[in-house]
């Protein structure tokens, strides 16, 4: 990362990082339509009952991932993190609400969402007045300047790619330790109060990544390099006071002069906030199960029940009023490559995706409960710019019989003999039950397959290589922010095709039509019609059978019996720390 | 063990010293001795079933109608997890053990298919393992000073090898097409024999000092000579019981190869797949655990003490008039 040139292949790599970890990070829920009420029994959601939320108490949250690098700069998170937003407040943040409201974008230290000009290629921020750090010295606009400007140093590396790729100057920008105290020309800070940014390119979604802990402020005379995230200086309601291991054990306490008044979206109930990690996924669902002591008041930001835990709970109504239901940005689907024989042939493209089974594919990723059968590359959420198509219809069970019909039309009467790669990562995913599960309907379609396990690691290596990936393979793609930029775009564009790194694109789909539109889509400020034309996007991509949609997963977790006010947006997916109460 | 049994076994008609025929009087004598005991003759009974079971799974699975890699979507509760339909892990007239949950897999021909892949790979890694592990720790116990010393750090170094780390190594290097099972066997086989080469060569370095080696070493045996006629007799009881001992750790260890994708490939089952994927179920539905972990612990058992039977028969104290150690060892 200590390159400064426009290395795609880097950021594209971070972009995979951030996935991944968004995914361990990723939770929980928004009630869906159907299951949740189901699920709760009641038809409500963890701690609707109980009434009103109050102020005290100390909340312990249970993950299995440390929260390490705890550095604003170093933090790679969608929309600000869970357990970081409640540290570190940027220039928007997401709105705190359950389902389809929480994908919206809304102000926190700036005034608004942000002022772009006619081309969407300069952003102004304005900040609110009385903001103050855990020192009560005040906030300024310099503060947040300076935060980003770290962020492009090489020992402070891991955060999104996005800054680097978008900001005039940032692909050559090496941080502030080695510039020699100019800073970066593109971020302009006219007075204390406002922050001006300047893009190479049209960015309307812009104000999405300004949720990111890059924009939090930092105090350049408090800033000790590598050091900072031993003990960053809060800008939310809580501050760290102590942070054993490396995040392994986090301890937070309130900020006295955090104001609720500049700060509309965090609750900030609980005195107290124990962050602990490390624990075993089983061990966290025994002891949210349980809930005696301390774990009444526990939550988890990264943990879902299983298959067998659900199976388990059952018709225990106690239990099931406590499982909150959340939908995170997410499509797991097959990729087809179209550089490697016999998938260069749209018919053998469309044959696959005619004989696919979801029912047995959404069985092996734990059933109904836990994945949503998918037709569409883009997730089942307006703000996704979700639009819905079956181009290749199925049904539930696969349709063998049309799938044989095209084989013959494509040269293959006697059915054919393909290779399946997958991980060998128990992760319900990329996993082997999904691939077997994806070989017995193929088998049905009189298509042979042959499968090839690999180490999750060489799994990663071989699909991301552009030279070396396979022809079939279980792939998965998780969104930085609710919309269909950071989905279509890495997956879809010809030009972030990577040759020398992880390359994302696994078609190598480079269509000036496709490119043109993504550009002409991300000029857009109002994203609901942006939004409409990412739908519209995807469904004609969705005509070349390039990858066959299988499932999005859906979270599914515990709360603890005392945990009240849990609110879950679909984009994070996960309960809100900073609205949870205990008393 | 027939290797072993076979290698005691001299041409010629020389009572060995423990008071065992040899030749096919030996097996002769140690069958007449094993028969004696009921716990030994069901143990065998209940290995020589499981093979014959494994052997004809496929005529079995005709006979209940089911394919072991067939999913039944219909018979599993999507909704709740994928757990089974029905009591005791949807057991029906069709799923005479019920089905796995997820997939509705019939779990009676998994298991029977599991078997075969379960115990190829256990035998066949103990029999590469003991071959190793004897000819090993005989040439250690034998050797010169320094060969026995250097060979002795060779299996601290094997016994110190990850295997799984090779193992993942190895999915690197082998072709995808080299069949499964065999490198399984040559995995296990070729790294976990070094608890065998050390107890072989403390045993023989005992035996070494004992009055008939020595007599024989008088009446002019070569240290080959010595090694196949005096110290293998002897060595067959512990050999063995170490043989029956490694049985199940092999099982085990192809269903941790499994997990790292080294092991068997999908749908083949194994009882080692189906025990890794059963554990997060043993409450939601025990007969999915119950079953191959049942298996597994029968299988174990009757190695255990069909092991035991034979190494009481073989051992060369038993029955001798010449008795070698102690009153307490030998009620021991």
């Amino acid at each position: 990362m200590s390159s400064a040139g426009p290395d795609r292949h880097l950021i594209a790599r971070r972009v995979a990082a951030v996935t991944v970890s968004l995914v361990l990070a990723g939770g929980a829920v928004a009630c869906g339509p159907e299951d949740g009420a189901d699920k709760a029994g009641s038809g409500g959601k963890p701690g609707a009952a109980g009434g009103a939320p109050q102020r005290g108490g100390t909340l312990t949250v249970l993950n299995s991932e440390p929260q390490s690098d705890f550095d604003p700069a170093r933090l790679y998170t969608s929309g600000g993190g869970n357990v970081p937003s409640l540290v570190f407040r940027t220039l928007t943040t997401r709105n705190r609400e359950d389902g389809a409201a929480g994908t919206k974008v809304v102000p926190d230290l700036a005034t608004d969402t942000g002022k772009p000009n006619a081309d969407a290629t300069e952003w102004t921020y304005t900040l609110k007045d009385g903001l103050k750090y855990e020192d009560g010295s005040p906030i300024t606009s310099a503060d947040i300047k300076y935060g980003i400007e770290r962020s492009f140093a090489a020992e402070l590396s891991g955060g999104a790619p996005y800054l680097r790729d978008w900001l005039v100057g940032g692909d050559a920008y090496e941080g502030p330790y080695k510039d020699g105290g100019k800073g970066l020309d593109s971020i302009v800070v006219p007075d204390p109060k406002t922050i001006v940014f300047k893009l190479r390119k049209s960015e309307g979604e812009f104000p999405f990544v300004a949720t990111q802990t890059q924009f939090a402020p930092v105090p350049k005379a408090k800033d000790t390099g590598v050091k900072y995230e031993e003990h960053p200086v809060s800008s939310g309601p809580y501050k760290v006071v102590k942070n054993d291991n490396d995040g392994e054990h986090l301890t937070l306490e309130r900020n006295e002069h955090w104001d609720e008044k500049t700060d509309e979206e965090r609750k900030a109930y609980p005195d107290k906030i124990d962050v602990r990690s490390g624990l075993d996924a089983a061990v966290i669902n025994q002891r949210l199960t349980t809930s005696s002591g301390p774990d009444a008041a526990a939550i988890t930001t990264d943990t879902n029940l299983g298959p067998a835990e659900l199976a388990q709970i059952g018709d225990n109504k106690e239990l099931a009023g406590r499982v909150g239901t959340g939908h995170f940005g997410y499509i797991n689907y097959l990729a087809l490559n179209p550089k490697v024989a016999p998938f260069d042939n749209p018919k053998v493209r469309q044959a696959i995706s005619y004989a696919i089974n979801r029912t047995s594919v959404i069985n092996a990723a734990g059933g109904s409960a836990l994945a949503e059968p998918a037709t569409t590359f883009l997730p089942e959420r307006e703000a996704f710019g979700f639009t819905p198509y079956d181009h290749f219809p199925a049904g539930k069970t696969g349709d063998p019989a049309k799938a044989k019909e095209l084989l013959k039309e494509a040269g293959f009467p006697d059915g054919l003999s393909i290779t399946l790669t997958h991980s060998t990562a128990q992760n319900r995913q990329t996993s082997p039950e999904v691939a077997t599960a994806v070989q017995q309907a193929l088998a049905a379609a009189g298509i042979t397959v042959k499968l090839e396990g690999l180490e999750n690691n060489a799994f990663n290596e071989k699909r991301w290589d552009v030279k070396n990936t396979p022809g079939f393979f279980l792939s998965r793609w998780g969104a930085d922010w609710p919309s269909g930029a950071p989905f279509l775009a890495p997956i879809f564009d010809g030009r972030q095709i990577v040759t020398n790194g992880s390359n994302y694109n696994h078609a190598q789909l480079n269509d000036q039509a496709v490119n043109a539109e993504i550009d002409e889509i991300a000029k857009l400020t109002d994203l609901a019609a942006a939004g409409k034309r990412w739908g519209a996007l995807d469904k004609k991509i969705g005509e070349q059978a390039l990858d066959v949609p299988l499932f999005h997963p859906v979270y599914k977790r515990l709360v603890g019996k005392d945990v009240k006010n849990v609110v879950i947006s679909d984009w994070t997916g996960v309960l809100d720390v900073s609205q949870v109460s205990v008393k | 063990m027939s290797i072993a049994l076979k290698q005691s076994a001299p041409e010629q008609p020389v009572p060995a010293p423990g008071g065992l025929a040899p030749g096919a009087g030996a097996a002769r004598q140690v069958w007449r001795r094993v028969r004696r005991r009921p716990a030994a003759l069901a143990a065998g009974g209940v290995l020589a079933l499981l093979v014959l079971l494994a052997l004809a799974a496929p005529l079995l699975a005709q006979l209940t109608g089911q394919d072991p890699n067939a999913y039944h979507d219909d018979l599993v509760d999507s909704a709740r997890g994928g757990v089974p339909l029905g009591s005791f892990g949807g057991i029906s007239a069709d799923h005479w053990l019920g089905v796995e949950p997820g997939t509705g897999r019939d779990l009676l021909t998994r298991l029977l298919y599991g078997a075969r892949i379960s115990l190829l790979v256990a035998l066949g890694a103990v029999v590469v393992q003991t071959l190793v592990g004897v000819g090993i720790g005989l040439a250690a116990a034998l050797g010169g000073r320094f060969a026995g010393q250097l060979i002795g750090r060779f299996t601290d170094v094997m016994i110190a090898l990850p295997m799984l780390v090779i193992g993942i190594a190895l999915t690197a290097v082998v072709p995808p097409d080299f069949p499964r099972p065999l490198l399984l066997i040559l995995l296990i086989g070729l790294f976990d024999w070094g608890g065998t080469a050390r107890m072989v060569r403390a045993q023989a370095l005992a035996l070494q000092g004992l009055d008939f080696v020595d007599a024989a070493r008088l009446s002019g045996r070569g240290r080959l000579g010595i090694a196949r006629r005096e110290l293998l007799p002897s060595l067959a009881a512990p050999v063995i019981t170490i043989a029956a001992i490694k049985v199940p750790t092999a099982i085990v260890a192809e269903s941790s190869l499994s997990f790292l994708g080294v092991g068997v490939k999908p749908p083949t089952p194994s009882w080692g797949q189906m025990l890794s994927s059963a554990q997060t179920w043993f409450r939601a539905d025990p007969t999915y655990v119950l079953l191959p972990a049942g298996l597994l612990f029968v299988t174990v058992l009757a190695f255990t003490v069909l092991g035991d039977a034979v190494r009481t028969a073989l051992d060369p104290r038993e029955g001798s008039r010449l008795r070698v150690g102690t009153r307490k060892e030998r009620t021991a």
